[in-house]
């Protein structure tokens, strides 16, 4: 079936290969603030400040010095998990299409509604950190929702 | 809309991958279909039709709720 936005198969595997030590680096980093000397590097920034949350003023487009030990592991997180969520099922039919539309407004519908709980009851600098969380929901869910309904039809 | 795909299917003596085969689309499909938990599109009821020698209406029948 011709499929519009979708990558091969091929790349599943190679999305699900990296998801999972990408996930333990980047729950690692979080928790433990891992960031070796060695990953503190000039960047290249569009737009910077002195200190996240601080009163100092913005820059763009300035090269700044920084760790970039959580960029990687975001980024890595981020590029298998969209390899995973968006490369063709190994039977991508028009069946299988709606069920990856489902999946995919199910999991929009909880992203933001566990968006409009933290809006409503986290504060401060809490609601910075489940932000960070709040990044990834949308992505992880629609994973999980879509190779569950994946499964459970696979079974019939 | 109700279908007898798995009558005919049982006539002409082939199973679920078989018919997903033929027809280019995963068994779950088919099994889904039969089910009736899923409406094909256009194309694929055509080709499913065509596969049988009948017409789409004979395959397939809307129902009261349609």
């Amino acid at each position: 079936m011709k499929t519009r936005f979708l990558l091969p198969h091929k790349y599943k595997n190679f999305g699900w290969l990296f998801l999972i030590p990408s996930t333990i680096f980047g729950l690692f980093v979080f928790f433990t603030n891992y960031e070796p000397e060695f990953l503190k590097l000039p960047m290249f920034t569009f737009i910077s400040q002195g200190m996240p949350l601080s009163n100092d003023g913005v820059v763009f487009f300035s090269t700044i010095k920084t760790n970039i030990t959580n960029e990687l592991a975001g980024v890595f997180f981020l590029l298998s998990a969209m390899m995973v969520a968006f490369s063709k099922a190994k039977n991508e039919d028009e069946f299988i299409s709606k069920v990856r539309l489902e999946s995919l407004v199910w999991a929009t519908f909880f992203h933001f509604g566990i968006l409009l709980i933290g809006m409503l009851f986290v504060f401060n600098l809490e609601f910075f950190t489940f932000m960070i969380f709040n990044m990834f929901t949308l992505l992880i869910l629609f994973i999980f929702k879509f190779h569950l309904a994946l499964y459970k039809i696979k079974k019939l | 809309m109700k279908n007898n795909l798995k009558i005919e299917r049982a006539i002409k003596n082939i199973t679920q991958e078989e018919l997903a085969k033929l027809i280019g689309v995963s068994r779950q499909t088919i099994n889904a279909m039969e089910k009736n938990k899923y409406v094909p599109s256009t194309v694929l009821s055509l080709k499913i039709a065509r596969l049988f020698n009948k017409k789409v209406e004979e395959l397939f029948f809307l129902e009261k709720k349609d």
